[in-house]
């Protein structure tokens, strides 16, 4: 009966090993002097975007390309940060870029780390008809006036809308369905305190904005 | 659908015009829309009498409202220049003597829509409590130095 107690730590390190190899490759690259990849580490407000949940909210394939070639996605900066819009801003710093092998591993590591507690599931992938999604655009720009703090995309396929908000304008590519979803409804979950007003949606509307918030798409972006 | 029909041309930039949300910096104007025709539905009792300004409320306006408002309420936040109606002026004192504090508290509760205002003004019922909203009411009056005729 010896054997039992090994196997499982055999299995444990099998386990173990591969994490804890990515999770030093963040504090190789000095990720983890910005970002917080676990929950518990800190009861501050956070002063760029937490990635605990990175395996939820993005898609693989955004998190290979960004790392590789970061984009600027909160055009004036992180909204938790106590400091955001305290000062005009001169100019954000480039965000750090990896090699594609570095960023590949990094986006594995990225995606293993999820809050257990997510339901997943709660958007099908029945895109919205035309008709449903002018009405929800309606909704987004008008009704709840979104586009007054996130970029969307115009008809001619143009980033426009407001900057206070990380931009929204590839979101289709960026972003998982379930994930928004979920910060439609509670997005306390992942910030304790954002500066997006709630907006107290029922299931069925956070649905539709979330599937039209995944129409967003920039077009060369591949 | 053929172009043809003039009517259906009017109707189409008729439709466009209804339709416009916030965003599109293509029709700005500095006019604030026509007041609502209807009465706003009122949401609450009128303010009460005191409501106190606190270093919270303060700091409630400069984390949320200056994103659009800016910090010191002139109208001048980061959104400011990408919305279709320009935010508010909050130390303009002409155009707020003209609103009562009812109206500001159903404007920051239900919004710009709601109240007949502009849609870039987001409702804040589900984030702020009324009492909050009584004094951020209370800090507006500060910022213009003025009082509901
Ligand atoms: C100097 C601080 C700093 C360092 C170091 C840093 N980041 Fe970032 N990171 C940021 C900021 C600020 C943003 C937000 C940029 C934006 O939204 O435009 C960001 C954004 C991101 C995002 C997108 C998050 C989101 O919600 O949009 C990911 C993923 C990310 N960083 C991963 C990494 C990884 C992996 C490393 C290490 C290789 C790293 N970062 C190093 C500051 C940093
Ligand atoms: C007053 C400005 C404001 C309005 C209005 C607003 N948001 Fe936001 N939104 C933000 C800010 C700021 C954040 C960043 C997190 C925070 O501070 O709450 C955010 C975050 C988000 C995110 C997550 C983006 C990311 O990459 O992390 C989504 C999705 C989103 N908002 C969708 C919406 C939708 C849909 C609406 C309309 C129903 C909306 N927002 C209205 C300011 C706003
Ligand atoms: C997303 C941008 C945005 C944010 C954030 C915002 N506002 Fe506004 N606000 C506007 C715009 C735009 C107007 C102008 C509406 C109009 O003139 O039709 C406005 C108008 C107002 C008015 C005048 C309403 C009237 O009767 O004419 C008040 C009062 C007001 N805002 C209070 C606030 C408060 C308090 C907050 C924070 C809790 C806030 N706003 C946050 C965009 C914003």
């Amino acid at each position: 009966m010896r054997f039992i107690p090994f196997a499982m730590s055999l299995g444990f390190l099998i386990w173990v090993s591969p994490v804890q190899a990515d999770s030093t490759l963040t504090e190789k690259h000095g990720c983890s002097s910005c970002h917080r990849f676990s929950a518990e580490a800190s009861k501050e407000p956070a002063k760029t975007p937490d990635l605990f949940y990175a395996g939820n909210k993005f898609q693989k394939p955004w998190l290979e390309k960004f790392l590789q070639s970061p984009v600027v996605v909160r055009k004036v900066g992180t909204s938790t940060d106590p400091d955001f819009l305290k000062q005009p801003l001169t100019s954000t710093p480039p965000h750090p870029s990896l090699t594609e092998k570095e960023a590949l591993a990094m986006a594995d590591y990225l995606m293993s780390l999820t809050l257990p507690d997510l339901s997943q599931g709660t958007v099908d992938d029945v895109p919205l008809t035309k008709g449903t999604r002018v009405r929800v655009k309606i909704l987004f720009e008008r009704n709840y006036g979104c586009i007054a703090c996130h970029e969307g995309i115009n008809l001619a396929g143009q980033a426009r809308g407001g900057i206070s908000g990380p931009s929204l304008a590839n979101a289709g590519n960026r972003l998982a369905a379930d994930w928004v979803f979920h910060w439609l409804k509670t997005p306390k979950k992942f910030i304790a305190k954002g500066r997006m007003p709630y907006f107290n949606l029922d299931d069925e509307s956070a649905v539709k904005l979330t599937k039209y918030i995944l129409s967003l798409k920039v077009g060369d972006w591949k | 659908m053929t172009w043809k029909n003039p009517l259906k041309i009017l109707f189409c930039g008729w439709l466009v015009l209804q339709l416009s949300g916030c965003g599109d910096s293509e029709k700005k104007t500095d006019e604030p829309p026509p007041a609502a025709k209807a009465a706003p539905e009122t949401s609450s009792p009128p303010a009460p009498k005191i409501s106190l300004v606190t270093a919270k409320t303060r700091e409630t306006y400069q984390w949320y409202c200056s994103q659009c408002h800016g910090l010191k309420g002139k109208g001048d936040g980061v959104n400011a220049r990408l919305l279709t109606v320009p935010p508010r002026d909050h130390t303009k004192a002409d155009y707020l003597e003209t609103r009562t504090d009812q109206q500001l508290f159903d404007a920051i509760k239900l919004g710009g829509l709601a109240v007949g205002r502009a849609p870039c003004m987001p409702s804040w019922g589900h984030t702020l409590d009324e009492k909050m909203i009584h004094s951020l009411v209370r800090y507006i009056r500060e910022l213009c130095e003025c009082e509901a005729f």
